[in-house]
């Protein structure tokens, strides 16, 4: 391009100007330009000549600027933008141009296009900068939420500590009351105690287990069970309830589904009442059903759907939703017409989640309901064969008599109730109001069985206990039953109990029915021997002596030394009879003859006998 | 804020032609910061009492006009809503030259542009000369997720500033802002800022 063709008065360089699609203006006077040719439409300017600097204000100082300007060097203006008019924005820039004394600007549109990228990359930074900003206060609120939930958890644990101790004697002495002679009346109104305590406490229990489970506390066992034995013992927990209302009961296992299996049967059990329960409670008539079978959706050996189905008044579909949720019964009278929590659901649903399945409800109303779960379970290499088992449970009825038990317990109350609970099993009780007392009587006495408190004044159960196992290590006594009675249902307790030494807990309140059950499963009544009116003065010592010697065959047996097992049985042997224990020559003999062979796991088997007969034995 | 609510009109022509003798004066204010702290939106809310959530980087330059009465006269503001600073790409201050004033602006969400807002005001003390100015951080409708610590607010008090806290979004002392930059600039000392014009 040359000035002189831009001097032409052809329409050739107006045409160039144009195809470049530029808007040229040439200065007329003072701020003055009037366009060189056409316009283009996409500048927004009037007709004719125009004050460019009024009408573009970043052209101002570029303007000053070209006036000054006399060397051939084009001048570059700021990029701006205009509204184009129609809602969009122009991306302008002019050139400055001097020809031979005369001065142009052409000002020319940039492609939008040019600046998406700095569009994407601005909007990529600021996006990543709101979602860190928000994962960072997200962190802050779960921080909270957790705190909040573990001060929750640490209200919840304290008061069921304090509404379970009353508790436990309300529900109590209403059982030791219901067991006396009563008018019919009264028997209305203990039973209304019973009653109503139990629902008090079933109601504390499910929000305690929901907190725990919300808590993330809760961690699944997995230990073996038996499918057939779960299912059965959750049936029998609502049988009762089931025939209460003349409803049917059934069970299906697909024959496919094996029934040994690793996983936590107590929760399983759980589920499967709540389901229970809950279709009990809204159904009138007809029956459930409970049906195991491999899930469909998943069909690994392990993975299982269960489906409890019942014939009630179902659930609309709108309500399908809110029921796992807490509280979340389908109407609000519910909880008026039916009873119940509501909660026993969504304790449900946790707990299947925590089983890596889930829980959900198909239902028609008027026709009824199924609730299904699935979840996953381990299977054990051999499977046991497809009998029903026999309930773990031991009767009430086998409960020993006369057996030797310390009760440690601050409280009268449960004190009071302990022995009313143990009556009829003709205990000789010895009481201990804390566990200083406690372990200065075991020390004195040989006991079937302890009950003792967990939380006492001047020496707890914890340290109580540990005094105890001492005593019994020194002594090389067989370990005696200690059951941990507590109110603590939601602590770490039992990892700690256990720690401490305690055989078992018990949680508070204590039914009569658990307490039996406790005391058949963990007590052995005492060996009885009749002694000889001649014999009285010298067979105690006799006894306390074979009592000591324990701790000397148990030295033996670690250090190998066979001779001194071997001595001492020898004289047991030639003793036992004669002082009217003819178990102690048959131990001793059989003592002998492996000290002889240096059979350690020989001498194992009778020593262990021979431990637990002179403690358990007691004189008449 | 001390200054006085000002009548203002959004003319987009503004009339010359009165009979009562109304100064008439125009002058410019430029609104610099990082991109996306929300200066295209203060100007939109100042003028137009808009917003919108969407973000549009500004390219080069928008120039817009706001007409209004302060203190007895009438002025034109023309408000230079210039290209958001990034990293790398300072932003040109020659623009700055003739400017009355100008408005640093700053995003509470993002710490980062209060330091870039000082750099730039440092820049431009030294390359254009003092003006009249104000620190504005915006987005005081998210104030609960502000990364601005509060002791910078003592640290900026001890140095002068004065520091509004805005947002383009509720509108809140957007207005506030713009005017009581106006009147300091009114009341600055008296820089040439006629835009006669000489010709050859």
């Amino acid at each position: 391009m040359t000035t002189t063709t831009m001097m032409t008065t052809t329409n050739e360089p107006i045409d160039l100007f144009a195809a470049f699609d530029l808007a040229v203006f040439e200065r007329k006077k003072k701020r003055v330009f009037a366009p060189v040719g056409r316009v283009p439409d996409w500048l927004p300017v009037e007709a004719g000549p125009i004050d460019l600097g009024d009408r573009f204000p970043l052209l101002e100082m570029f303007l000053g600027e070209l006036r000054e300007a006399g060397a051939p060097d084009p001048l570059r203006s700021d990029l701006w933008s205009e509204p184009d008019g129609h809602g969009g924005e122009l991306y302008l820039e002019a050139i400055g141009v001097v020809c031979e004394g005369r001065r142009f600007v052409a000002i020319r549109s940039l492609p939008q296009e040019r600046f998406t990228y700095q569009q994407l990359a601005h909007d990529f930074e600021l996006e990543k900068h709101k979602v860190e900003r928000l994962s960072r206060e997200l962190e802050i609120k779960r921080q909270e939420a957790e705190r909040a939930t573990q001060a929750k958890s640490a209200f919840l644990a304290s008061m069921s500590h304090e509404i379970r101790t009353p508790l436990n004697a309300i529900i109590g002495m209403a059982d030791v009351l219901s067991l006396t002679s009563l008018t019919p009346d009264q028997q209305k109104y203990v039973e209304t105690f019973q009653r109503n305590g139990v629902s008090l406490l079933n109601l504390i229990n499910e929000i305690l287990d929901l907190s725990k489970v919300e808590a993330g506390h809760v961690q699944m066992e997995a230990v073996d069970l038996d499918l057939g034995d779960v299912v059965a013992r959750a049936m029998e927990v609502v049988e009762l309830r089931v025939s209460a209302k003349g409803l049917w009961l059934r069970q299906s296992i697909a024959p496919d589904v094996p029934r040994s299996l690793i996983g936590d049967p107590h929760r399983l059990r759980q589920i499967i009442i709540n389901l229970l329960g809950n279709s009990i409670k809204f159904t009138e008539r007809g029956g459930l059903e409970i049906r195991v079978e491999l899930d469909p959706e998943n069909p690994a050996p392990g993975r299982l759907r269960f489906g409890v189905t019942d014939t009630g008044i179902g659930i609309p579909a709108d309500k399908l939703g809110v029921i796992f949720e807490s509280f979340g019964q389908a109407d609000s009278s519910t909880t008026r017409k039916y009873g119940g929590t509501g909660l026993g659901l969504t304790i449900s649903k946790h707990l299947v989640e925590l089983m890596d399945g889930r829980i959900w409800v198909e239902s028609t109303v008027g026709v009824g309901s199924t609730f299904f779960f699935t979840a996953g379970f381990g299977v054990q290499a051999v499977q046991a064969a497809k009998t029903p088992s026999a309930s773990a449970a031991a009767p009430v009825q086998d409960v020993p008599e006369g057996l030797r038990i310390l009760l440690v317990d601050d409280s009268d109350d449960n004190r009071l109730l302990f022995i009313a609970y143990l009556k009829r099993t003709n205990s000789a009780i010895d009481i201990a109001e804390n566990g200083q007392i406690g372990v200065d009587l075991f020390r004195a006495r040989r006991y079937d069985l302890v009950l003792m408190d967990v939380e006492m004044p001047v020496m707890d159960g914890y340290q109580a206990v540990s005094e105890i196992r001492r005593i019994e290590k020194e002594t090389g006594a067989e370990p005696t039953p200690v059951l941990a009675l507590t109110a603590h249902a939601f602590s770490d307790m039992s990892g700690k109990g256990f720690a401490a030494g305690f055989t078992d807990l018990l949680t508070k309140p204590i039914r009569h029915a658990t307490l039996l059950e406790a005391v058949a499963k963990y007590a052995s009544a005492p060996i009885e021997v009749q002694v000889e009116e001649d014999m009285a003065d010298v067979v105690p010592a006799y006894l306390e002596k074979r009592r000591a010697e324990v701790a000397v065959y148990r030295r033996a047996l670690e250090a190998g030394d066979f001779d001194t097992i071997k001595h001492l049985a020898h004289k047991m042997k030639g003793t036992g009879t004669g002082y009217g224990f003819p178990r102690l020559t048959e131990l001793g003999a059989a003592l002998e003859t492996s000290a002889l062979q240096k059979d350690a796991e020989g001498v194992g088997k009778p020593l262990h006998e021979f431990a637990r007969f002179v403690d358990k034995v007691q004189l008449k | 804020m001390s200054t006085a609510r000002a009548r203002t009109a959004n003319t987009r022509a503004s009339s010359h032609c009165n009979a009562t003798i109304v100064p008439v004066l125009k002058k410019k204010i430029c609104l610099l910061g990082s991109y996306g702290v929300g200066k295209t939106s203060l100007v939109a809310r100042f003028v137009h009492s808009m917003f919108t959530d969407k973000y549009h980087t500004t390219v080069g330059v928008k120039i817009d006009k706001k007409v209004l009465e302060l203190e007895g006269a009438e002025l034109t503001l023309m408000l230079w809503d210039m290209a958001g600073e990034e990293d790398g790409v300072p932003v040109r201050l020659n623009q700055v030259k003739d400017a009355s004033g100008y408005l640093l602006v700053a995003d509470g969400t993002r710490g980062r542009t209060l330091d870039i807002a000082r750099d730039i005001q440092r820049r431009v003390e030294k390359e254009v000369g003092v003006r009249p100015f104000l620190l504005l951080v915006n987005k005081a409708d998210l104030r609960d997720t502000w990364e601005i610590p509060e002791s910078a607010w003592g640290e900026l008090a001890d140095s002068g500033w004065t520091v509004l806290e805005t947002s383009a979004k509720s509108g809140e002392r957007v207005e506030e802002a713009f005017l009581t930059l106006s009147s300091r600039m009114l009341n600055a000392p008296a820089d040439d800022d006629d835009d006669d014009d000489d010709d050859d």
